[in-house]
């Protein structure tokens, strides 16, 4: 137990909170994004988090990324988003969650501004890209830069992230949290219930 | 026991604030080690500057990712 912490405590006064952000959004994109490989899940066993509502869900992924065979990540993630053939329990896709529908008017806006922005998906996910983890990873490539618009500011973020994200971003957490075989993935839920509850009040007072 | 707020900046400073309490600092250098391989969706296209800020922040992760 007691060997996990040879990290660096960092100070609030000097954390870098656009690259934690941006490495919070890239993660729950991961999660979300397929089944666990056994190097991601080995990264997972290496979190921390102290004893806020997001903290807390960190400090859970590792318990149980460390705790859990790894076949078990991948059993979980089947039945949750692939079901068979039909989708899985959960469509975690923003048209489907605005209009009922899936490929609706959701995709279109998005795909709109992925030609604005410069993203172009890699073809590594054959799923539309108003999936949740294709939109909360453009969120990191926008944090960070990635994108052929390079770094953008945080309101043009806002712009991307209340527009795309957050109408919805919160219901399909929760309905992932409350999915039949999800038991992992609820404290993935609950990760991103508390952060986007976190980005959606900050973005409110940079604005 | 607590006594004044530091009048500094007022916007920046809420934001930090806020994030700072929300625990988000406290997700620490665990959490963007497993940025490096997190990378899921998609990338920008082959476009003219490509590439430079991609490596440089790639490269980032990968550093933090030793400790």
């Amino acid at each position: 137990m007691g060997e996990a912490s040879v990290h660096t405590a960092i100070s609030p006064a000097k954390a870098d909170f656009d690259g934690i952000r941006a490495g919070l959004y890239a993660l729950i994109a991961r999660l979300l994004s397929g089944p666990l490989d056994n190097e991601f899940i080995a990264h997972l066993g290496q979190l921390e988090g102290d004893s806020s509502a997001l903290g807390q869900a960190l400090s859970e992924l590792a318990t149980q990324a460390k705790s859990k065979p790894s076949d078990n990540f991948s059993d979980e993630y089947a039945p949750l988003f692939y079901g068979q053939g039909q989708g899985g329990e959960i469509l975690p896709f923003a048209s489907y969650y605005l209009t009922g529908q899936l490929y609706d008017a959701p995709l279109a806006a998005i795909r709109d501004d992925m030609l604005k922005l410069g993203i172009q998906p890699t073809g590594s996910i054959k799923e539309p890209e108003d999936h949740i983890a294709f939109l909360l990873d453009m969120m990191h490539g926008l944090i960070t830069g990635r994108f052929a618009a390079g770094a953008v500011d945080v309101p043009d973020q806002q712009d991307f992230y209340v527009r795309h994200i957050e109408p919805w971003a919160r219901e399909v957490f929760s309905d992932l949290k409350k999915a039949e075989s999800a038991e992992f993935y609820v404290v993935v839920a609950d990760l991103g219930l508390a952060f986007m509850e976190i980005e959606s009040e900050a973005f409110k007072l940079a604005a | 026991m607590e006594q004044k707020q530091k009048p500094d900046t007022p916007v920046k400073q809420g934001r930090r604030e806020f994030l700072t309490l929300a625990g988000v600092a406290a997700a620490g250098t665990g959490l963007l080690a497993g940025t490096g391989s997190a990378t899921a969706a998609e990338e920008q296209p082959a476009g003219k500057g490509q590439g430079y800020q991609e490596t440089t922040h790639v490269r980032t992760y990968y550093e933090l990712a030793k400790f």
